[in-house]
């Protein structure tokens, strides 16, 4: 067996180390190092390859299916990807900011960048990106679909869509996965984030349905009902002041915590 | 030296004596303490993980850093790389708190933990994250995979399928990717076979001779005895004794002075071990003499 022991072992030679090199310890480390890191870290394992795929491949898969059920309507198609991106976005933003925690790998990650809330923006901004991502393949999806739709059911395609609808729903994808982010570095803890971002629908509902408090409360802070005009294309001030009470709680004040939680935290 | 001009040579302090080389970086301080500890303590509630610890490493060392399990030689690693704060005291590294350098990756190479390593990636993939993280061309995670033995074929496998000795090498590797002029490792020699014992001590030997610190900690007397220039033993969170390999083992081995200094900490309060055991010892000649062969 040939290990290294059986040859002189020369560390300077074969050494890159430049006067650059030298001055660069001088220096941090650029922003966008960090953030194509951070970006390579989500697909650069079996398990987060195959969430990736999973979340292009459900999004393509609705649109279509959704086509072939409700007709050529190319908002309506796009809007059905929402489902898949509502249910996912969440938890890839989980994953991404709990599995150093998981692994322990953040002994690494936060020896090579002390500056640990700089590896906490890099690493919310590729999902938040995805969301982006994911809402024009949807369309793009979309366009297609509804042609190929049309001229199979013989319909006439509706390609009507309110860009500023677009927009929103946009945002609304971006929002839960923000909100994802937010859980997971609040928990630092995987399963405990999946299970509170999956059963607080089911909470609104019931605390929704108890008293009139209650339908207030869920009114004002269940992201899923506040967000829901953003999709229309028109809010309203009321409906604006709700979604920005309901982001305060579920995002702002979570991330919030988690990061202050990220920093201070004794990486063992 | 290294204990008494460290101190007076101190952050920021630079003496532009000739520079020594060692990974291509200038190490600040000449041969003082490249790694400085002073009067760290660290307390989780009631407990005192670390209680006053004072040492320092200097250039072109090999500091072994002994104790037994749960004597606080995680804990101080943890703290001298800004993972974890001191209660009191403070860490320095070149003459910086750790966190306050602004790429340490390039001069301080570090492995805390062989085994905190994501199972679905693959070694040479661990590796290319910190090269990209730290700015070095990818030929560099070649160069460090063939310095460690770890074969083509081994780094495109899952890090979840090495053996412990195979995630030793990967993590040498990665502390070595910045051609460091500090090495921070703890337990290294754990999981290796005799082969990369062997390996290891003259990788850490040949690093130390080019100019490196070196500071490991172990369990381990023998593999340290065998590569390390001084010694600083630990026991419930205190230096028990500091000094030479050859101070401390004198006259009657490194184990039989570590035995008795650490029989406390073993056994617990109302053990048979002297009273005196537990007062910090200096053995031999006095600290100033520390640095053993550095600059050899």
């Amino acid at each position: 067996m040939t290990r290294a022991g059986d040859r002189p072992t020369d560390i300077t030679a074969p050494s890159p180390v430049t006067k650059d090199d030298k001055m660069n310890a001088d220096r941090p480390i650029p922003f966008r190092r960090l953030l194509a890191v951070e970006s390579r870290k989500l697909v650069d394992t079996r398990s987060g390859m195959i969430i990736a795929l999973v979340m292009v491949g459900l999004v393509a898969a609705s649109v279509v299916a959704r086509g072939a059920v409700a007709g050529p309507k190319l908002q309506t198609l796009v809007g059905t990807a929402g489902i898949a991106l509502g249910t996912l976005l969440p938890v890839l933003g989980i994953l991404t900011v709990t599995g150093e925690w998981a692994h322990r790998t953040a002994l690494t990650t936060f020896v090579l960048e002390p500056r640990r809330h700089r590896v906490v923006a890099a690493k919310c901004l590729p999902p938040l990106l995805a969301a982006v991502a994911l809402s024009l393949f949807a369309m793009l999806v979309a366009v297609p679909a509804t042609a190929v739709v049309s001229g199979v059911q013989n319909v006439p395609a509706v390609w009507e869509v309110q860009p500023l609808a677009l927009l929103g729903w946009t945002g609304g994808n971006v929002l839960v996965a923000a909100a994802g982010l937010a859980l997971g570095a609040l928990l630092l803890n995987a399963p405990a984030a999946i299970v509170i971002n999956f059963s607080t629908p089911v909470l609104w509902a019931v605390v929704g349905r108890l008293d009139s408090a209650g339908a207030t409360l869920a009114e004002w802070l269940d992201l899923g009902t506040t967000a829901a005009p953003l999709t229309s294309g028109d809010m309203t001030w009321s409906e604006g002041a709700r979604l920005a009470t309901s982001v305060a709680f579920w995002i702002a004040i979570p991330m919030a915590a988690g990061l202050v939680r990220v920093l201070r935290k004794e990486v063992t | 030296m290294g204990i008494a001009r460290g101190r007076k040579a101190g952050p920021g302090v630079e003496t532009r004596r000739t520079p020594v080389r060692c990974g291509g970086v200038r190490i600040r301080g000449g041969l003082g303490g490249v790694i400085e500890f002073n009067h760290v303590s660290k307390i989780y509630g009631k407990a005192k993980a670390l209680d006053d610890v004072t040492f320092t490493v200097a250039a072109g060392s090999v500091t072994g850093f002994l104790g037994p399990n749960g004597a606080g030689k995680s804990t101080a690693l943890r703290i001298l790389v800004g993972l974890s704060r001191p209660s009191s005291g403070s860490a320095t590294v070149l003459g910086l708190p750790y966190a306050g350098m602004a790429c340490p990756g390039l001069r301080v190479g570090t492995l805390l933990d062989a085994g905190a390593r994501h199972p679905g990636r693959t070694g040479r993939e661990v590796l290319t994250l910190g090269a990209i993280t730290l700015g070095l061309p990818r030929t560099r995670v070649g160069e460090v995979l063939d310095l460690v033995g770890l074969t083509e074929r081994e780094s495109r496998r899952t890090v979840g399928g090495y053996s412990l000795g195979m995630r030793q090498r990967l993590g040498i590797a990665h502390a070595l990717l910045g051609t460091p002029a500090v090495l921070i490792l703890d337990e290294p020699a754990n999981g290796l076979d005799p082969q990369g014992i062997h390996w290891m001590r003259r990788l850490l030997r040949d690093l130390a001779d080019s100019g490196c610190a070196v500071l490991l900690s172990s369990h381990l007397l023998h593999e340290v005895e065998q590569v390390a220039d001084h010694i600083v033993m630990i026991g419930r969170g205190r230096v028990l004794a500091q000094g030479t390999t050859g101070e401390l083992g004198r006259g009657r081995g490194l184990e039989e002075t570590f035995l008795e200094l650490t029989a406390h900490a073993d056994r617990g309060p109302g053990s048979t071990a002297s009273p005196g055991s537990t007062a910090s010892q200096e053995i031999g000649a006095s600290p100033e003499t520390g640095t053993g062969r550095g600059g050899a």
